[in-house]
């Protein structure tokens, strides 16, 4: 205890001085005393009294040196104290630092695609704040960072795998939905057939939008691309062609522009989701109302259905829903039954910066509004079916209609005829039949020998000119001066269904020779007909009136 | 035949449009086809108005001068069946007017055939 490290030189003086206060007040008392006493007893009590001084003296000494090695003592603990405090203060700061600094900037590295290993390298290694770190603190992250490595490559993997399923099942509805395009063109005109054909369509749209969604969730862009621009109304028709219910659908005004086309697959599957949420949970025989409308932004797609009004706390889970599938959600988190709807809007929106917001309707229900950017948005001149349709290439006929009988009677004038028998005269409407007992019926068997060679023109000397077959456009095949002498009809059978209904007229001509007419007027012969123009300008000079 | 299809399937891919004829043809179950034939003749009644689906439009805008079934079909690249439900909807509102065409004689005036086989024989 002595061994205290070298107290300074003043520290001695005090020690000289407490040791000489108690001892000169003693030796004073011993003086005093055997000055007092009896001369015989004067050497004893002078000896006690140096003694006791000597004592006091030693005990003051040593009282002393105690108490100060105490105060050193105690110094050198609040020393190692505060030094310890320092410690602990510096390791929690050490650990929020780790926590709030180095692991979130390790794992968004992680998440960027390097390995456990680099991550340690380029946070830990190669910062001179986390160079120092202890070994354990080392350990601790790196296999936090491992965890998190396997399990994001066991989700990733997951992830492709859905992805891939998803992409394949998309390929054959693909095709299959341009196969069903072809058959739908092939047999558009048996009706039963083609009837069947747009039931399959439209159960193989339904897939595909599945198979969309399961895409989109495992985080991929929507595979089908469209190289042009389409209408936006072609877009929305799109989406509703992926519903289940796309009868309920009405499309009011909406407005007049193209959607990009890298932007259209990802707008037509989040209609298809908001409209199919709209048709869903709203009653059957409601309608959804789909509106379009330009605003600062861009266009707003509202998407209004007359369903059960969304509670103020639904409509927040919803849009808590959204906003969670826009942070990225995981697939762990869709439940068990889940509606993929709001997740995969949330996603599309957030990959495509679509604005998406839920609010009441005034129709009562939910309305869904869906702002496109201006930038997925162009005004040019886009193909397709929606607008512009025969623009350019209208036929110039000039037929006189009035001459013509009806073939659908104007309503109230339609009288039900029967659907078979010959009808005597042109002027009697052409036997209409009710659609239930004899779908498409009373086909005037001249109809379908518009290629049959027959005499039509006439030269000067009287001679009968024949016709180039095929030439001329339907039905300008007729001309005044050959009125038509009370013709027989077709025992109403539909030429595409039979063929052989022109026995009547023709006897053993071809038959199906109306539909090289039909594929020439496919391809635009009516443009440069020559002979039509001839037998119209006859017509008109003969016969209008 | 179904070669040509092939063919044509080749040809375009990814031309058709996104939405699928079934929208365009309205409800299935409900939408009746009237008796429309081919070769019917259309003419319009009305002009086309921004509230009508564009198909409908189209019709009305190349209908205003007669024209048949087939080459509306053409001109708009759709089904005949689509077509025809397309025009049922019109004609159920009046919006078009359908006629038979003219038919010809559908027996050729057998004397002329046989002067003009006289004729061939002379030569």
């Amino acid at each position: 205890m002595v061994r205290v490290e070298s107290p300074p030189t003043d520290r001695e003086v005090p020690v000289v001085r407490v040791v000489l206060l108690p001892v000169v007040l003693i030796l004073g008392a011993t003086a005093a005393g055997s000055a007092l006493v009896a001369p015989a007893a004067r050497i004893p009590v002078a000896v006690c009294g140096a003694i006791t001084a000597l004592l006091v003296a030693v005990l003051t000494v040593a009282l002393h040196r105690r108490r100060h090695a105490m105060r050193v003592q105690r110094a050198e603990y609040e020393q190692r104290i505060a030094y310890l405090d320092h410690r602990i203060l510096s390791h929690d700061a050490e650990t929020v630092r780790l926590t709030k600094e180095v692991m979130p900037a390790a794992i968004k590295r992680l998440s960027v695609g390097n390995s456990p290993e680099e991550v340690m390298r380029d946070i830990v290694d190669a910062d001179v704040a986390n160079r120092h770190l202890p070994k354990a603190l080392r350990e601790q992250i790196r296999q936090v960072l491992e965890v998190i490595d396997n399990e994001e490559a066991r989700r990733d993997s997951a992830q492709r795998a859905f992805v891939s399923v998803a992409r394949r099942v998309q390929a054959i509805v693909h095709r299959q939905a341009s196969e069903l395009r072809e058959m739908e063109d092939h047999y558009g005109r048996s009706p039963e057939v083609f009837d069947d054909l747009l039931r399959i369509d439209h159960g193989t749209a339904l897939i595909g939008r599945l198979a969309d969604s399961i895409a989109v969730l495992g985080g991929a862009r929507p595979s089908r691309q469209w190289p042009k621009p389409v209408p936006l109304y072609s877009v929305l028709r799109g989406a509703m062609s992926r519903i289940l219910e796309y009868q309920r659908v009405d499309l009011h005004s909406i407005a007049k522009v193209a959607i990009v086309g890298t932007s259209v697959e990802p707008l037509i599957h989040a209609c298809a989701e908001l409209l199919d949420n709209a048709t869903r949970y709203s009653p059957p025989q409601t309608r959804v109302h789909v509106t379009a409308v330009e605003v600062q932004t861009g266009i707003a797609i509202e998407i209004e259905d007359g369903g059960v009004s969304l509670s103020e706390e639904a409509r927040a889970r919803a849009e808590n829903m959204l906003a969670q599938a826009q942070a990225g959600i995981n697939m762990n988190d869709l439940g068990e039954s889940p509606r993929l709807g709001m997740a995969v809007v949330g996603r599309l929106s957030r990959m495509y910066q679509l604005q998406v917001s839920l609010r009441q309707s005034a129709y009562g229900g939910v309305r869904a509004v869906l702002i496109v950017p201006r930038d997925m948005i162009t005004t040019g001149p886009a193909p397709g079916i929606a607008h512009g349709i025969g623009a350019t290439s209208r036929p110039t006929s000039s037929l006189d209609m009035s001459q013509l009988q009806h073939v659908v009677p104007p309503p109230g004038k339609r009288k039900p005829k029967p659907a078979t028998g010959p009808v005597p005269s042109v002027a009697a409407p052409v036997p209409t039949g009710a659609a239930a007992a004899a779908p498409r019926p009373a086909v005037p068997a001249a109809a379908m020998e518009d290629d049959v060679p027959v005499v039509t023109e006439w030269t000067e000397n009287g001679l009968p000119q024949r016709r180039s077959r095929g030439r001329a456009p339907l039905g300008s095949h007729n001309l005044p001066q050959q009125p038509p002498p009370a013709p027989v009809h077709a025992n109403g059978t539909q030429p595409g269904r039979d063929q052989g209904a022109g026995d009547q007229g023709g006897g053993e001509k071809p038959p199906g020779l109306w539909l090289e007419a039909f594929t020439k007027a496919v391809n635009g012969v009516p443009q440069e007909r020559k002979h039509g123009e001839d037998s119209d300008d006859a017509w008109d000079k003969g016969d209008l009136k | 035949m179904s070669g040509a299809r092939r063919e044509r399937r080749k040809a375009d891919p990814d031309l058709h449009d996104p939405e699928r004829l079934y929208v365009i043809t309205g409800d299935l179950d409900t939408g009746g086809r009237d008796a429309l034939d081919l070769v019917t003749m259309v003419v319009a009644q009305a002009q086309p108005s921004p509230t009508f689906q564009p198909e409908q439009a189209a019709i009305l805008r190349l209908c205003q001068s007669p024209l048949s079934v087939a080459e509306i079909s053409a001109y708009l690249g759709l089904p005949f069946s689509v077509v025809t439900s397309l025009l049922s909807d019109l004609l159920a509102t009046e919006l078009i007017e359908s006629r038979a065409p003219i038919v010809r004689a559908t027996l050729p005036d057998r004397s002329l055939l046989e002067a003009v086989m006289h004729g061939l024989q002379k030569l």
